[in-house]
């Protein structure tokens, strides 16, 4: 009980000690031209064009366009991964028959995705420079 | 310019009692377009907002590069002060968080100095019953800025806002109750890293 309430008393003083040390911090005074300083950063900023925002109208077709290319690639790797699955003994599953004949493997399909691809990269780049050239 | 050792907490809180109204008037003419109302904010706050920049990175210059940013970005958000706390604790909330991820992504250059390494003297009363003040209040001031991050803020801020729980803990974006146990934690690391120091009574002072 004693050894409690002398463990008390000391860290009451502890406390007090820490209190009368850090209460007592040093203080800096601003330098004269402070207030200047910050005054003429925020007329500066005042001053500046507001923000551009983002263009999302003009960005949406080509967001359109990614969100699909972006499909068809899932869907490629969904069907890939089907058929890998289906050459196993256990998963004899028979997707190609309900997929459309682009993913059904081969040359043709290989040209049809190249040809895709190309398509894509020609819009995009039609569509950036109508946007850099402001006819957009 | 040399530090003076005054006590920047009692400044604050008269402060920010005289400047509440001064403060939103001001608020309302920058939002209205009058951006030279935005000085006596500036004029009103500048000498808080720098001496609690300097605690954290105890550095003259440093500190008044950190309260200019801080007095940018409350300008730029300035139309986000909602009117629920006083102007005041939403602006050292607003610069205590950037001082602290400033901090957090540039150091201060002041030696880090680790918890272990601040011992005690082998005799801690050898003259007049206790150590001189000033060796003490260092050791303490050393110990505080070695204890980790989330202590050394909560006892720096609660001492800033002059042992006011409720604007320290407003102006970490905590709740009082993890305020207080961080406080009560880095008390028990001081006092456990300074036990002679902190825990004889000074008979002189009595």
């Amino acid at each position: 009980m004693g050894r409690l309430i002398g463990r008390s008393i000391r860290r009451l003083i502890g406390d007090e000690e820490i209190d009368r040390v850090l209460s007592r911090e040093d203080e800096i005074l601003p330098s004269s031209g402070f207030a200047v300083s910050v005054m003429d950063a925020v007329r500066r900023e005042a001053a500046a064009p507001p923000p551009i925002p983002f263009p999302w109208k003009r960005a949406l077709p080509g967001l359109v366009v990614a969100g699909f290319a972006l499909a068809l690639v899932l869907i490629a790797i969904v069907v890939a991964i089907a058929r890998r699955a289906s050459t196993t003994p256990q998963f004899s599953m028979t997707l190609p028959s309900v997929m459309p004949p682009i993913f059904h493997g081969g040359i043709e399909s290989a040209a049809i995705w190249t040809a895709l691809a190309l398509l894509v990269a020609f819009v995009s780049v039609k569509f950036s420079m109508r946007l850099a050239s402001g006819r957009g | 310019m040399q530090p003076r050792v005054t006590a920047p907490c009692l400044t604050i809180e008269a402060g920010s009692r005289v400047s509440a109204r001064d403060d939103q008037t001001d608020v309302e003419r920058v939002l209205a377009g009058d951006i030279s109302a935005f000085e006596g904010i500036v004029r009103r706050w500048q000498g808080p907002l720098i001496n609690l920049a300097y605690r954290f990175c105890h550095d003259r210059g440093r500190a008044e590069e950190l309260a200019q940013e801080a007095f940018l970005r409350a300008y730029r958000a300035l139309g986000q002060w909602r009117k629920d706390a006083v102007f005041s604790t939403w602006l050292f909330a607003l610069a205590t968080n950037l001082y602290r991820s400033e901090l957090r992504r540039i150091p201060a250059r002041t030696a880090s100095v680790s918890l272990d390494d601040i011992a005690e003297p082998a005799d801690a009363r050898a003259s007049d019953g206790g150590l001189e003040d000033h060796d003490r209040d260092l050791a303490v001031r050393r110990a505080v800025g070695a204890l980790p991050a989330k202590y050394r803020e909560a006892l720096m801020l609660f001492y800033f806002h002059d042992m006011d729980v409720t604007t320290a803990a407003r102006s970490l974006g905590l709740p009082e109750g993890t305020l207080k146990a961080r406080l009560f934690r880095g008390r028990e690391i001081l006092r456990s890293k300074l036990p002679q120091r902190l825990a004889v009574p000074r008979l002189k002072e009595a």
